[in-house]
């Protein structure tokens, strides 16, 4: 008889509320959100501020307790066998502030091990290895205070993989970082996955994302929004927007009467709009009402989105910047 | 996973008393505000013993004063020192690490506040041993005793440790609470159980008025009761597990509360 490998992480109708003060009531911060992760994958936490992508990680630590529902890391219920479950698990929670600012990067790392019940003997060699990898050998004796933001948030980084886990969560891996250090953060973090370890990452930065992650899972509300790969993600929302190229401008009442119709936000100039379509034989009913508007079209071209522009059309909680018309496509329509 | 062996604890404490160590010598001017606070404390309580105390009981008085500020400025460094490492640990951002390891977290704090006690005791030797020679005034420093009386009387205060590390935990802004504390250690540590006999349920205060017998009134280790040390290791052990069942429930509403990492 073959048992299959439990999951790396696995979350089950999992709720966490928060009280308030008094007379108030709480807060629903994780509304039964259930996903799993498989050794090996990369996937994408997201969602905006406030969504429950931090209490949902700290839940997968066993740092919150869930109201209700099972988190369970290699099999081991977290709520149960907390210590059994941190084995298969690290954290980078807050970057740079996850570390000890007088002590040496070299400090850090043995002090984080040794508590893990290592000891400073066992790994010395280690250290020095994640001190290359991580090109902080030169800076091994400096006091964290003295490194740079990006060196410290990479010893942050070296600080959980010396744990020697085979999953590790990083809550905003790049957040305040230079472009520079960012792609080197991006590039070791690649570098982890490339071993084997499952990483799980929270960010707002988009392009870390799309450049990482093949899977995402977008929350909003304390419910999971969409969970996909990346990828499908893409595909599925690039074939349904569309550029619509005019030889003149549309008068405002014309494209008012467009907008009722369809989800529509502006081009890159006053000759051209951007449309979303939630079927493909939408399209002849677009060029029907463009036909009907008089709108002398030049082109519709498909366009290329981003996963800035994915994640955006997912979550619709925020003002979209000022001048873009919100495009109607709710979050809704891609809920499995 | 096999749970963590005898030799994985020792590592943690050893890690642990390493950076209690390395801090304290990078945080030199904190150490010797310390250091200078202890003996302005003390050259304070001598001119008064000097000044306004009965003449005939000052060599007395003296040796008491010396004992009773060691001990005072134990309990002061052994407890508040929990409160402040918490505190600090949350503003930094460091104490969800310290929850994210194999090993129980009680046993990390357990670590850092013996290493914190140990460092402190032997600094407080030396700040002993300075007080005498400024006073000129000689303990009975009878080792022997001192060692059977101080670990049952460090249980309490590690108990105590405990406690406010607990409630560290869950409120963060414990230290004006600490700074009050302070005064309610001095009393502990000055006012004799002869004179209070209440006091003897109160943590470590056993501990300290039977070493202060041995220290400065020379009372033979052989001369305390079967019922004084019961009492002396009753107390430890009692405030040791309240101490820690105080801390395990305030963690648990610190888990349940999100509270670990918020300041």
């Amino acid at each position: 008889m073959s048992t299959s490998a439990p999951p790396l992480l696995e979350l089950t109708g999992v709720h966490k509320a928060f009280p308030r003060r008094r007379g108030e009531g709480p807060v629903q911060a994780v509304d039964d959100i259930s996903f799993r992760v498989e050794p090996g994958e990369i996937v994408g936490l997201l969602g905006p501020n406030g969504a429950g992508k931090t209490t949902t990680i700290k839940m997968t630590c066993g740092l919150i307790r869930p109201d209700s529902g099972v988190v369970r890391v290699c099999g081991h219920d977290v709520a149960r066998h907390r210590h059994r479950a941190l084995g298969h698990l690290s954290a980078v929670l807050e970057g740079n502030r996850n570390l000890y600012w007088r002590l040496t990067a070299r400090e850090n790392l043995e002090y984080f091990a040794g508590n893990r019940g290592r000891s400073r003997r066992s790994v010395r060699a280690e250290v020095d290895t994640l001190l290359e990898r991580f090109r902080l050998a030169d800076k091994a004796d400096e006091l964290v205070s003295n490194l740079s933001r990006g060196m410290q948030q990479k010893l942050a980084i070296a600080v959980a993989m010396m744990a020697g886990t085979r999953a590790v969560l990083l809550d905003e891996p790049t957040l305040g970082l230079d472009v520079e250090t960012g792609h080197e953060v991006r590039a070791l973090i690649q570098e982890v996955a490339a071993e084997g370890r499952t990483v799980v990452l929270s960010s707002h930065d988009m392009p870390v994302v799309q450049h990482l992650c093949r899977r995402a899972i977008v929350i909003d509300r304390g419910k999971v929004v969409t969970d996909d790969q990346v990828a499908n993600l893409l595909r599925l929302f690039a074939s349904r927007a569309y550029l619509v190229r005019l030889a003149e401008p549309l008068p405002a009442d014309r494209r008012a009467r467009l907008e009722r119709e369809f989800a529509i936000a502006d081009g890159d100039d006053v000759l051209s709009f951007a449309v979303e379509l939630e079927r493909g034989e939408d399209l002849y009913r677009l060029t029907r009402a463009l036909e009907e508007t008089g709108a002398v079209v030049e082109a519709i071209e498909r366009t290329t989105v981003d996963f800035e522009h994915v994640f955006r059309q997912l979550v619709r909680r925020e003002e979209p910047p000022s001048g873009e018309r919100t495009l109607r496509w709710g979050a809704a329509h891609v809920v499995a | 996973m096999s749970s963590p062996d005898l030799a994985a604890f020792g590592n943690v404490a050893v890690a642990n008393l390493r950076k209690v160590v390395t801090e304290m010598v990078r945080y030199l001017p904190n150490t010797i505000s310390l250091l200078v606070t202890f003996y302005a404390i003390f050259l304070f309580m001598l001119l008064g013993v000097r000044v306004l105390g009965d003449p005939a009981a000052a060599d007395a008085n003296i040796r008491y004063v010396i004992v009773a500020n060691a001990f005072w400025f134990l309990l002061i460094l052994g407890v508040s020192s929990m409160g402040w490492e918490i505190t600090t640990e949350a503003t930094r951002g460091t104490l969800e690490q310290l929850y994210m390891t194999t090993m129980p977290a009680w046993f990390v704090l357990l670590s850092r506040m013996v290493a914190t006690l140990a460092v402190n005791v032997a600094l407080l030797v030396a700040m002993v041993a300075l007080s005498m020679v400024t006073a000129r005034q000689w303990l009975n420093l009878d080792l022997v005793a001192v060692a059977a009386i101080l670990p049952a009387t460090l249980l309490a205060v590690v108990g105590l440790g405990f406690m406010v590390a607990g409630l560290a935990i869950v409120f963060k802004q414990i230290q004006a609470m600490l700074q009050i504390v302070q005064f309610v250690f001095m009393a502990m540590a000055f006012v004799p159980i002869s004179a209070a006999p209440v006091l003897e349920l109160a943590p470590a205060v056993k501990g300290i008025d039977m070493a202060r017998q041995v220290l400065a009134e020379g009372r033979a280790l052989a001369s305390f009761a079967a019922t004084d040390w019961f009492s002396l290791l009753a107390s430890g052990v009692t405030y040791l597990a309240l101490g820690l069942l105080v801390f395990r429930l305030c963690e648990r509403r610190a888990m349940t509360r999100g509270l670990l990492g918020q300041y």
